[in-house]
Order: structure tokens, then sequence, then C-alpha cells
């Protein structure tokens, strides 16, 4: 009844004591960008060696293509594309030499395998440097290399593990634009980040795995909307501190910010802003400064966590 | 800026607390140079032990006998290469720099990094006389042999360890360090230290002939064969330490063109 | 068919990188020379002992620095793995649905090309410094198949022990253990000239028959461990033997690697 492209089942993977991957759902529809976030160790890398058959699950199954990833793994292998965490690729060969053996693990016949190298190179814009060794490639060019590796065999399924991690805001830009592209082309994508932006931008759904489990699954509109009221943020001078706070708790539930700054869920919304500035002016609070922020992923991480994503501030804005 | 001299031992004797400690505390880097020797002595002691009838050998009860010298000095070149290596991490990690930077005399950190595997050469060559005890191997010279034997360890792993601290310094490199190991692993093989060189022949013999560590091992061999003689004593003590006061000089150019650079 | 070619291109990767990367390839042809020599010179006087099989002592310690560098090219591969797998080029190598068999074999038919190379290199100084095959063609036959024979044993426990260890502690076991396997058998004297404790080590060791298989072309005419069937049928059961073992063991290494 159900073929989407994944299917995960009470998905586990434990390391001794350790419960890496603890027991995951995970449905990803066809023709879908499926954004997996989470921090560094949350275990979403170990669920994606899962998926992509390099780890044997603990527990639970999986099926991606519609096979099952342990009894049909060489099956699995031939629909799926995988675009690994740190562009894995050997620094001594070549960009057509890695493709060239690509195609050849794949079994691209040997009279379309040319053809076929030289169309995935013009596609990521390193024809130029096709016969340059991998080396001599920076860091953008190896990621584009390494997508355009995990299309040779036009897989139904494509997994991106951390696809921009490390690259600076252009090059991150030209792959989510090759990202989405795939995508409109009938790709069903999986995408592992760290980055809020990079699921915000591209992803149709996401989910949010902490801990090994999945805390936060839907479209990223409506995770928003479902940790409800905007945050209001206000800075007045240090000796209004505790005065400001006693003023804002009226309006909402106090939220953590930054030092220094006060923030408040305003319950009701926008239209209320007014109403607070005149009950600090009432009483006699001087504002340095206010914002209004509408509910982020972040704030959704952090509402689902606990905590907020670690190096999301610093994440090259590219929108 | 004048250093007074109490504080230059001062320093060489925390230095070489130092070093002493860092070889003790890195059984893995240093155990390799205690076992293998002891270990080709062993197979040495089964595969040859009907060479020593052969003409050009000295007349000797077994050929670990024979080969005591040859083990002790294998041992102390491999081990030397340790404290070198150390010296080069040291400028590799910028703990050097940062000896530079204080007040330290400069012979001081060279000699303080030294004495370590200088002590650890000693006691490399008292655990073979004492690891071979057992099996009969004894030196002839007794108790002046022994010492001898021991204090030519010393000597020798200061010299070699000298030699590589000229490398430690010129390329501030542990892998370049560890990289010369193989040259003395064919200085080594090129001379007398697992048989005579009285048995070889051609331009190997030439080699041989050539090669000082020949004479240093022959001047242990003959202590540990034939007993007490000027020219063993001068043999086993005197060329190692020739040696150590070439490459000593060179160590200390090496230091100065480093501390010009920077 | 798509195994064969999968074999094919594992292989040219490995051969391309003796070019690409000298630096490993370079210390692989030097040792088996240096041993070659350095043994020949220093134990020149060890074939006058009554019963040594030949009177050229680099007819004896040829073979032996060829197998010596052979087992180390073979172990070699398992060091290259580990960089592969360090890096994460391995996990793409994994993730293709080539057979599993073609992983092992690919790279193992790389590193042989390189050890025919060693070997004749190492052959040709041989006979330059001295050595003499009075086995002739033959002879020469037996030298290689004892080294191609050696590699991949060594390789099949390389490949393995990098599967299991993953990391650079494997490289260590992988030297230690050939080293000490090839040294406790007839590398230095043969059986009836050794006594004592390595005798009765070397008897065992399977390193012993495969180097016997590696000399049956220098040693003397007379001698019994001269070119017969006699002399090379351990040396061949002990590479089909170890090998077919080694390379078993990579394989299941290989495959439990996902566990």
């Amino acid at each position: 009844m159900n073929n989407a492209p994944i299917i995960a089942e009470q998905l586990a993977r434990h390391f001794g004591d350790v419960k890496a991957v603890d027991g995951i759902n995970l449905t990803v529809n066809q023709g879908e960008i499926f954004g997996f976030l989470g921090p560094n160790g949350a275990g979403k890398s170990t669920a994606v060696r899962m998926l992509t058959t390099l780890l044997r699950p603990t527990s639970g199954t999986a099926r991606v293509a519609g096979y099952d990833v342990v009894k049909q793994a060489d099956e699995v292998r031939r629909n799926i594309g995988v675009a690994l965490q740190d562009a894995a690729i050997d620094p001594l060969m070549t960009g057509y030499e890695l493709l060239e053996l690509q195609a050849v693990l794949y079994g691209i016949a040997a009279t379309k395998m040319k053809q076929r190298a030289n169309e995935l190179l013009e596609r990521v814009g390193l024809t130029a440097a096709a016969d340059r060794r991998v080396a001599t490639y920076s860091g953008g060019m190896r990621r584009r290399l390494d997508l355009a590796l995990s299309l040779i065999h036009q897989p139904a399924v494509l997994f991106l593990d951390e696809p921009t991690t490390g690259l600076d805001p252009m090059s991150r830009l030209t792959l989510w634009e090759e990202v989405r592209r795939l995508n409109r082309e009938g790709t069903t994508v999986m995408l592992t980040t760290q980055y809020l932006e990079e699921a915000d931008q591209l992803a149709d759904r996401i989910a949010i795995i902490d801990h090994g489990k999945i805390v936060r699954e839907g479209k990223p509109s409506e995770l928003k909307r479902s940790v409800g009221d905007p945050t209001l943020l206000i800075n007045v001078s240090r000796e209004h501190s505790d005065a400001a706070r006693s003023v804002l708790a009226r309006f909402g539930d106090m939220r953590p910010t930054a030092e220094g700054t006060l923030g408040v869920g305003l319950r009701g919304g926008a239209e209320r802003v007014a109403e607070v500035v005149r009950a600090l002016d009432e009483a006699k609070l001087v504002v340095e400064h206010l914002e209004l922020n509408q509910p982020s992923l972040d704030d959704v991480f952090a509402e689902a966590t606990g905590y907020r994503l670690e190096g999301a501030d610093n994440a090259p804005q590219a929108g | 800026m004048r250093r007074k001299p109490a504080d230059t031992v001062r320093q060489f004797v925390a230095l070489s607390r130092r070093s002493t400690l860092a070889i003790f505390r890195q059984p893995a880097l240093v155990g390799p140079s205690l076992i293998f020797p002891l270990f080709f002595a062993a197979l040495g002691s089964s595969s040859f032990s009907r060479a020593i009838s052969l003409p050009g050998f000295p007349k000797v009860d077994s050929y670990l006998q024979f080969t005591l010298a040859g083990t002790v000095t294998q041992g102390v070149l491999f081990g030397s290469v340790t404290g070198a290596a150390a010296l080069a991490t040291d400028i590799e990690e910028g703990f050097f720099d940062r000896l530079l930077a204080a007040p330290t005399s400069r012979t001081s950190i060279l000699f303080g990094r030294l004495a370590g595997s200088s002590l650890f050469g000693a006691l490399q060559a008292l655990i073979f006389l004492l690891a071979l005890l057992p099996f009969g191997v004894t030196v002839q010279a007794g108790l002046l042999g022994y010492v001898s034997i021991v204090v030519a360890g010393f000597i020798t792993a200061f010299a070699v360890g000298a030699l590589m601290s000229v490398v430690a310094l010129k390329t501030g490199s542990a892998e370049a360090v560890q990289g010369t190991f193989p040259v003395l692993f064919i200085l080594l093989f090129l001379s007398s230290a697992f048989f005579p060189r009285e048995t070889m022949s051609g331009a190997y013999r030439h080699i041989a002939d050539f090669n000082p560590i020949s004479y240093m091992v022959e001047g242990q061999r003959s202590l540990s064969i034939d007993g007490v003689s000027l020219v063993a004593i001068t043999q086993t003590l005197v060329i190692p330490a020739g040696i150590a006061v070439l490459t000593t000089m060179l160590a200390l150019r090496q230091l100065s063109v480093r501390l010009a650079a920077r | 068919m798509s195994t064969g070619r999968s074999v094919g291109i594992l292989a040219a990767r490995s051969i391309r990188n003796i070019r690409r990367l000298p630096s490993a390839f370079f210390p692989a042809l030097a040792m088996p020379i240096f041993n070659m020599v350095v043994f020949a010179g220093t134990f020149f006087a060890v074939t006058k002992i009554p019963g040594f099989p030949t009177d050229r002592s680099i007819n004896w310690y040829m073979p032996l620095g060829i197998m010596m560098g052979a087992a180390f090219a073979g172990v070699g591969l398992g060091f290259t793995t580990i960089r592969d797998i360090e890096t994460g080029f391995y996990d793409r190598l994994r993730m293709s649905p080539t057979s599993r068999m073609s992983l092992v074999i690919g790279p193992l038919m790389g590193t042989l090309t390189r050890v025919v190379m060693m070997t004749t290199v190492v052959i040709a100084i041989g006979i330059a410094l001295g050595a003499r095959f009075s086995g002739g063609v033959l002879g020469v036959l037996c030298l290689y198949i004892a080294a191609l024979g050696l590699s991949t044993i060594g390789a099949g426990w390389g490949l393995g022990l990098a599967f299991i260890f993953k990391d650079m502690r494997g490289a260590a076991i992988m030297q230690l253990s050939i080293f000490l396997v090839m040294f406790l058998s007839s590398a230095q004297v043969p059986l009836n000239v050794m006594d004592g404790w390595l005798h009765t080590v070397a008897r065992v060791n399977p390193a012993t028959n495969i180097l016997r298989l590696a000399r049956v072309g220098l040693v003397n005419e007379s001698n019994v461990d001269h070119l017969s069937f006699g002399a090379v049928w351990g040396g061949l059961l002990a590479i089909l033997l170890m090998g077919g073992l080694s390379l078993g063991f990579a394989l299941r290494q290989l495959r439990k690697l996902s566990n």
C-alpha cells in the first residue's frame, strides 16, 4: 500500500550502550525534498548510513526505493545516489577518472560512459577541471563533483549528507539551485543538515532529530506556526531590566534570549505591540531597541529540544 | 645577556629531567628498541650457531657471545632516534620557541634534550648485558668491561642523538627524523656488527673497513671475548666520543642557524 | 562481466598511484634491494657452512629480499585501504552495487602488478650482483609465483585487519605480524643449518615452504630443494591454503564492516 521512496519503521542503531538512533519512523514521499535536521551527534548521520546500506540496523526496518536496506542491499544501492559528508574523494584521481570509476562500479555500459560523464561534468560546471587532480579543487568544486558522482546512474532517490557544510555563501547557493533543479526533474531528495536556513529554503518537509529520536516532523511553515506567538525583543538600560521584565511578563511567557535583551512570547501577536509600548511608557521605562520576531525554525528547534542549534547563527546567510 | 653558570646548570638539570621522563613515559616508542635487538640476537643464535666455526670468526662459545656487542650497538642506535624525534616534536609544537623565548641557556636546551636519550642508551646497554647473562654470555674483561660498555652506550646515544638533532633542527619535522632511521640501519649492516669483517669480501668488505661502527663494535667484542686490553677500551670509548664531539659541533652550529633565522 | 570491469578499474586506480604517489612506491622497491644487498654482504660467509644449499650468498638472499618486499607490498594494500576508510572514500566503494569480491580482487590485482615490477627489478639487480639461476626459466617462474602468492596472503591479511581496526593501529599489527612470520622461517639460513628453538618454529611455519618455492631455481642442482615436485608442492599448497584463508578473512571482515 505504501510505496514511498523512503520508509523507516522503528529503525534503531545502538553502539554498545549508546542508542545513536533510537527507533525512528519516517516516510519520505515521492518527489519531496525532505530535510533531516539536527546537531552533530544527534543520530542523523547514523540514520543515513543505515538508509544507504553502509550500516546494519540493530532493530527495525527500512525500505528505500522499494527495497529492504538489509535483505536487498544491492537493489537499494542500484537505485540511490549518495553525496557524502566532506565529499570523500581520492585526491590523487582526476574528476573524470572518478566519474569513470563510479560508472563502472554502477555497471553503466562502456559505450554510454563517456557521454554520461561529460554530461554530468557540464551540468555541475566542471568540464574545464575534468582532467585535474581532485587535490587541486576548491571545497565547492569537490561538492559539485561529489554531486555529479552520485548522479551517474540517474538514481530515483538522492541522499545529500550535509552538502554545504564549510562552503562559502556563493557555492552554497549554486548547490541549492542544483538540488532544486534535480528535484523538479523528479528526484526525491533526503537532505541532512545542521543549518536551519538550508532546511527552511529547500525542504518541503523536515524532521528534527535529537538524541536519536525524531522530536518534530512536518512542513516548515506548519512547524513554525505550531510554535505559536512571535517573540518580542526589547533592550532597556540595565537598571530598568527588572521593572521591564515584570511589565513584559503580563503579555506572555518570557523566552530565553541573548544577554542584555528581554524576550517575551507575545500572546495575540503583532497587534498587541502598541499596547506593550504604552505599558512600558507608563512605567517610565526608556526602550532602546525593540523588535518583533516571527517564529523561525530555530524557535521550533528550541521548543522541541530545549536548546538552540549550535552554529545556526554563524551559518553564512545566503538568502 | 649574560647568564650565571649556576643558572645554566639548573636549567640543564630541569630539561634533562624532562627529557628523561619523556622517554620512560612512552613505552610504545622505546619498547621496540629494546625488543628488536634481543629478537635478532635470539634469531642469530639459532641461525648462525654453526657459523662460528667458519674461518674468520674469533673463538667463541656461541654466536650469542659473538653478537653481544652488535646487539648493544644496534639497540643504542635505534633508541637514540627517539630522543631526537622528541626534539623535532618540541619544535613542531612550539615548545622549543617557548624555551627560546625564556632566558634559558641555548646549549642547555640541546644538551638537556640529549641527556634523556643518553641515559636511556646506557640503560639499554645494561639491559642487554643482563638479559644475555642467563645464556652464558659474559664479558671477559670483568667489571671494567661492563662499565666500559655501559659508558659506551651513553656516549653513542649522545653522539647519534646529536646527529639526529641536526636533522631535527634543520627540518623541524619529527617525521624527517624518523625518516633517517633506515640510514642508521644501513650503516649498522655495513659494519662488522653481525659477522666479522674477516668473513666479508669485495666492496662490502671495504665499506665495513671504513665504517667507524665496525671498530666501535669490535672494541666491545674484544672486551667481551678476550678480556681487558688498552686497544679494546680505546676503541670502545674513544671512537664514539670522537663522533660525539663532531656531531655536537654540527648540532650547535645548526642550533645557531635556527636561532639566527628567528 | 560487470565484476570484471570493476576489478579492472580498481586495479587501474592502484597502478596509476605508483606514478602519482611515488613516495609510497619507492620504499617498497628500495627495501627489497637493500635487504638483498646487506644480507648477502654481511652474511657472505654463511654459504661455507657445511650443507648450505648454495655457494653464492646473493642466490640465497635475493629471494629473501623479494619475498619480504612481496609480503610488505601485500599488507601495503591494507595501508592504502585504511587511508580510504579514513577519508570516507571507501564508503563510496561500499555503497556501489558492485560485488564485494571485486572490491577485494580489484585492488589486489593492482598490488600484484606492483609485485611483478618489484620482483623484476630486484632480479635484474641481483643478477648484476652475481645471482645465478640454476633452475632456468622454470626457476624464475617459481620465484614469481612465490612472490605473487605471498603478497596475496599478505594482502588478504592486511585488508582484513584494515576492516577490523579502520585506523593506523591496524597498520602496526600488519607490519609486526608479517615481520615475525617472515623472520621465524628459513629466511636467514636453511632448516638443515639452524639449531634449537628457531628450527622448531620454522619447520611448521608455512613461510618456510613458500621461501623454499622461491629458492628452488637458485639452490645447487644437487640439493634436495632444487627444482622438483618434492621441493615445490609444499609452497604451492601453502599459497593456496593461506591465500584462500586470508582472502576469505578479508571478505568476511568487509561484509562485517556494516555491522
